[in-house]
């Protein structure tokens, strides 16, 4: 049975099982290859698994993209000191939820992942990172764990290579900041989840003080794939610099809302039109996040000439982050998801810096003034300003991500601005 | 509004083309019952629930719950690190977390209750007061924005009759606004103590609070 | 040997070791990047990010408390680059600062102010209603207002890491963080939380003690020494209309780092008190009269000198300083020898400072002790001062009594001397039988030194005028002791007191006040405790 809604444009590697119940068991999971991937890396050195994934040009999939390969390969050799290998499943970005599919749907092929990475890295303790509100989900991945447990998977002397791993689940609490590897890292320490100052590294000093790389669901789901067929086999899809396939959470607008996985450097418009059965009631496309709400906004003409990669989305003044699209028409209020945007930055900054601080709190206070009528002129270019003084002096990006939306939305859609500041008047559905 | 022809999987009732039962979406026919007893220490029944019935003056921690908290002790290298789950327990027991809930995990894991108190409060989800039996949670972010999640959510205003944050006068629900749940494609997320409710619509608002009035445990 | 670093900063070429941060490089060339939460004390978590300084090629303004320097770094901490950085960050600090600079203890001394001043904005473009905290009662000394605070979360790193009992967290997250304690807990029970007042770089925590008392900008600062106990931590006296307003301590790495303990900080009144003994005086025919000082030190030098070869027992007080204490026994050998006895509150345990080394409340509750042992004084009596003092009172030889002002002893004291001097402060029932009464300074109101429970000479500064004519004890038992014949050169001032007085005692050999300075000095390690007078 398919889930919700398939495209034949699609290369489901990840999100082949989603929607199939049965799927989620361990012996049908063997049944279809699983596990395979993390025997055939047991017998492989760790030096060779990274150099097999630094081969594919995996980008990490948590909003970064930087190489995984690259990564994994700055953990330091031989310093007996224990390393951890730490899943980020924090899933809180506003328009993602492809993690939280992988995990309920797939969990064993997470757990393989988080295995290989492991050894990968000379980790014998691997924490999956949840966030707190999923309940649910953690409970399937719980029983899975203990199921791989039980088969031995997961533990002493996995499948009889010698090798010790443990995976623990642990849910977080109700923080969006902790979705930053360091903020993940004190959130998992006990400690208030906020970010640190990076130098030191993860790799250098991470949880508890040891050596630790942190990596994203999706980004270790596809890891099985990768060591099972190759490097290069995951180069077929994508382009040069963004090779493989994306989960591409839609969320807005559009007939279809769902994940979908593609190749990178598929064209967005293609993806709302074709993939997604095009604009709900047949509404004309306004505006599009294509990363999540850290992005930029950007407008029709721009969405007509964005491909989903991460050069791409840079070409057309935007960024790919978690390749969460947000599908905007003609009757939504750009103030108001700008306002609605910077309130969710406001209400989960952390409190540490103060641009981010006082800054995202008075922008948050700006945008509701300008929203309910009682805006200037002049506060448009305080936005711009204000948010320009958050850009590059905070210890984490949330800061810059409150400027995305801000500045993007006066720049490309000021008149909507204006219209509020002048007349009070809203601009798309009353 | 939004008019799609059919709709996405969740459990707000009609999943269309979607032939899959509640237990299935939700995962609990491969779940099954909730575990009394933690089998493996990362195992489903040291994770925290949110359960409608609470009990304000639970120890913390004998019986089954002592047996959880040993086993997410042993589960982490430093017992600070231990301090969000065990939160989250005693939570589970007592509905929200006070002070006299900080001060004794504070003692049960060696740190100051000033530090717990730091702690608790940076998180949104444990709950300062005592919540009603459901807390009802509504995701209002962008991508549920953008489908008519304001309506969703006054319309469970309305049909609970109470103000934002507050619990009705029959102790049953307390309605929040929260950010983004996850569930950005199947607008809009409502999450309801542990359960997540997808695809909610203003018309199935008084199925929800219906059944949920009708059944016992979460 | 440190591996050394050479860069450049505004332009000015520096070598440092290799680990320097940019923000105490930067000292180096005579700036101080304005800051908040770095404190040399303290860890550094880079979070106020007001220290942002522009480094050539680097793509962001770097934290400069915790960058490191780098070979052939080209810093600029005053380009148009690095000053809009900081005028934006100051900017995101008054948004919600309330305008209470008339009513707050801080103004003056404030560095949200100084650092406005020097490189914010001209005009504040803020229109939202400031959120509101509202004041906050900590427990102790403490007061905080909640509106006013930068965040910096110092108060709580002292608390956690130097003091080591976690009272303080931040509350809440983002825009709603405020600091606060656990509930009614407050800092009710710690030694250190005066500290946390001195570290706030805004008037968030103010002390209850010091609430609406005297403006930064009337007080004078005068260095000194604590006198509350044998660790003799560094101090500045803040004083205005001649009366101490508070203590502050003062920065010294080898004895109190940063920092005092709350015993001592808050125990100054006794220096403003009144009830002193305003003018020589000399018993006739029964009664005192008030004589000047000529007069008193001719007539007592006559009297002293038909004395003969009696004996002297003396009181000191371990609150005296070694130039006192100096002249006073150089004083018993002008007379033939004696005894000198002194007493001190003891307390009952120690109070250390955790993260400081070596720096604790000592038990020892006087600033001397180790100078009055090093003079040849021994410890009489119990841990309340009290008592050890019966052969003194009823000594037939001469009595000097110097700075223990005998709360304990009654009006029969030195009933039987054949010449009882009471030198001190203030009047007392126990100088009723004295035939001279000599008005002394206390240690606020002269030059001197003291030494410490790790034989430190420290020296101290007067910070306000005597009363009357009440004039250091050197200077008068120097005077005395010199009209006796045992003039150890005319000493007229502090520093030549020191020489002169100490030169007798091989643990201060060759110690001057050059050498003590500011930072004190060590004494001369081989000597015993109890003092080996050459």
């Amino acid at each position: 049975m398919a889930y919700p809604y398939v495209s034949d444009r699609e290369v489901r590697i990840l999100s082949k099982y989603f929607g199939d119940p049965k799927q989620r068991r361990i012996d049908t999971y063997v049944k279809r290859g699983g596990y395979g991937g993390l025997k055939k890396a047991l017998g492989m050195a760790p030096g060779e698994v990274v150099d097999t994934v630094k081969a594919s040009g995996l980008r990490g999939r948590g909003g970064a993209g930087f190489p995984t390969g690259v990564k994994w390969s700055f953990m330091p050799k031989d310093t007996g000191r224990p390393h951890y290998l730490i899943c980020n499943a924090d899933e809180s970005e506003p328009g993602t939820f492809k993690d939280r599919e992988l995990i309920r749907w797939d969990p064993h092929q997470l757990i393989e992942g988080c295995l290989i990475g492991a050894h990968a890295i000379g980790a014998q303790h691997v924490y999956i990172y949840c966030r707190g509100e999923f309940f649910e989900t953690t409970q399937v991945l719980a029983k899975a764990l203990e199921d791989a447990y039980a088969k031995g998977y997961v533990g002493e002397d996995i499948l009889g290579s010698g090798i010790k791993i443990d995976i623990t689940v642990h849910l977080g609490a109700g923080a969006y900041i902790c979705g930053e590897e360091t903020g993940l890292m004190n959130s998992l320490e006990g400690r208030r989840g906020q970010p640190r100052v990076k130098p030191p590294f993860p790799a250098a000093v991470g949880a508890f003080g040891m050596p630790s790389t942190i990596n994203n669901v999706e980004t270790l789901s596809i890891i099985p794939h990768i060591v099972t067929n190759g490097g290069d086999w995951y180069r077929q899809w994508g382009t040069e610099k963004s090779p493989g396939t994306k989960l591409f959470c839609v969320s807005g607008h559009v007939n279809k809302p769902g994940n979908y996985e593609l190749p990178l450097g598929f064209p967005l418009i293609d993806l709302i039109e074709d993939v997604c059965g095009g604009m709900r009631g047949g509404k004309a496309l306004k505006a599009v996040i294509p990363g999540g709400s850290s992005v930029p906004i950007i407008n029709a003409e721009e969405a007509r000439a964005c491909s989903l990669d991460y050069e791409g989305c840079v070409a057309v003044g935007t960024m790919l982050g978690c390749a969460s699209v947000i599908v905007m028409d003609e009757t939504t209020e750009i103030v108001k998801q700008v306002r609605r945007m910077v309130d969710f930055y406001a209400h989960e900054s952390c409190g540490q810096c103060t641009p981010c601080r006082e800054g995202s709190a008075w922008t948050a206070k700006m945008m509701r003034r300008i929203e309910e009528g009682r805006g200037t002129e002049d506060d448009l270019d305080t936005l711009m300003e204000v948010t320009q003084q958050m850009v590059g002096t905070t210890i984490c990006v949330l800061s810059d991500s409150v400027a995305a939306p801000v500045q993007s939305s006066i720049n490309k859609f000021r008149d909507e601005y204006l219209a509020l500041i002048r007349r009070g008047e809203r601009v798309g559905a009353a | 509004m939004s008019d799609v022809p059919f709709k996405n999987p969740g459990w707000a009732g009609n999943t269309g083309e979607f032939h899959l039962t509640e237990e299935q979406v939700r995962g609990k026919d491969f779940v099954g019952e909730r575990p009394k007893h933690a089998g493996h220490a990362s195992g489903s029944a040291t994770m925290p629930y949110m359960l409608p019935e609470k009990n304000p003056d639970a120890k913390l921690f004998e019986g089954d719950y002592q047996e959880r908290f040993e086993k997410i002790l042993s589960r982490y290298p430093t017992k600070q690190a231990a301090l969000l789950p065990a939160l989250g327990l005693a939570q589970e027991l007592r509905g929200y977390v006070s002070p006299e809930s900080m001060d004794r995990i504070a003692e049960l894991l060696d740190l100051s209750p000033a530090y717990v108190r730091g702690v608790a409060t940076f998180y949104t989800m444990y709950n300062k007061r005592p919540v009603g039996r459901y807390l009802v949670q509504v995701c209002t972010n962008i991508s549920c924005n953008l489908c008519g999640a304001d309506e969703v959510r006054d319309t469970f205003l309305s049909q609970t009759d109470t103000e934002l944050g507050e619990t009705s006068t029959d102790g049953n629900f307390t309605v929040i606004e929260a950010e983004c749940l996850a569930g950005c494609g199947f607008p809009t997320c409502v999450q309801i103590n542990s359960e997540y409710f997808e695809n909610v619509t203003p018309d199935e608002v008084p199925k929800i609070l219906e059944h949920l009035k009708r059944r016992g445990g979460s | 040997m440190a591996e050394m670093v050479k860069l450049t900063i505004d332009g000015h070429e520096v070598e440092v070791p290799k680990g320097t941060t940019l923000l105490e490089a930067a000292k180096q060339v005579g700036t101080l990047v304005p800051h908040y939460c770095y404190h040399p004390g303290m860890s550094s978590p880079a979070m106020c990010r007001l220290c942002l300084v522009e480094v050539e090629g680097a793509p962001k303004p770097m934290p400069s408390c915790v960058t490191t320097v780098a070979e052939g770094q080209v810093v600029k901490t005053q380009s148009d680059n690095a000053l809009g950085h900081r005028r934006g960050v100051l900017e995101f600090y008054l948004v919600n600062h309330p305008l209470d600079c008339p009513i707050c203890d801080m103004s003056g001394e404030c560095h949200l102010q100084d650092y406005v001043h020097e490189e914010g904005r001209e005009h504040g473009r803020g229109r939202e209603p400031k959120r509101v905290f509202g004041r906050d009662d900590f427990g102790g000394d403490v007061l905080f207002y909640g509106d006013r605070c930068v965040m910096c979360t110092r108060c709580v790193r002292f608390m956690n890491e130097v003091e080591q009992d976690s009272r303080l967290t931040v509350v809440e997250r983002g825009s709603r963080s405020v600091i606060d304690t656990f509930f009614e807990e407050g800092l009710e029970g710690t030694n250190w939380h005066g500290n946390i007042v001195d570290i706030c770089p805004v008037g968030a925590l103010v002390s209850k003690d010091f609430l609406h008392k005297a403006r930064a900008w009337d007080l004078e600062h005068t260095p000194s020494i604590c006198p509350g106990c044998a660790q003799g931590c560094n101090i500045d006296l803040h004083t205005r209309d001649n009366l101490v307003q508070r203590l502050k301590p003062r920065e010294n790495l080898d004895v109190n780092g940063w920092w005092m303990c709350d015993y001592g900080r808050l125990d100054y009144e006794w220096m403003n008190a009144g009830g002193r003994i305003e003018a020589p005086l000399v018993r006739r025919n029964g009664a005192p009269a008030a004589v000047a000082w000529k007069d008193a030190l001719t007539e007592l030098a006559d009297a002293a000198r038909s004395m003969g070869g009696s004996s002297v027992k003396a009181v000191a007080s371990p609150h005296a300083s070694n130039e006192d204490l100096g002249a006073l026994a150089t004083l018993i050998d002008a007379f033939g020898g004696g005894e000198i006895v002194y007493r001190g509150r003891m307390a009952e345990d120690e109070v250390p400072l955790r993260g400081y080394p070596s720096l604790a409340r000592r038990r020892d509750l006087t600033p001397n002790a180790r100078g009055a042992e090093l003079f040849g004084a021994t410890r009489v009596g119990s841990a309340d001062a009290t008592g050890g003092l019966d052969d003194v009172a009823s000594h037939d030889g001469v009595v000097i009594v110097l700075g223990d002002a005998l709360p304990d002893q009654s009006a029969d004291f030195g009933r039987d001397a054949a010449l009882y001097i009471y030198v001190g402060q203030r009047g007392t029932p126990a100088a009723e039988r004295a035939d001279f009464v000599l008005p002394v300074t206390t240690f606020a109101e002269q030059e001197g030194t003291f030494t410490n429970v790790d034989g430190r000479v420290q020296r101290f500064w007067p910070g306000l005028t005597a009363p009357g004519m009440a004039r250091p004890a050197w200077l008068i038992l120097g005077a005395l002791a010199a009209e006796l014949g045992r003039a150890v050169g005319p000493a007229r001032t502090a520093a030549d007191a020191f020489t002169a007085f100490t030169g007798a005692v091989a643990a201060f050999e060759g110690l001057t006040y050059e050498d003590i300075g500011t930072r004190g000095a060590v004494i001369n390690e081989t000597v015993s405790l109890t003092g080996d007078r050459v």
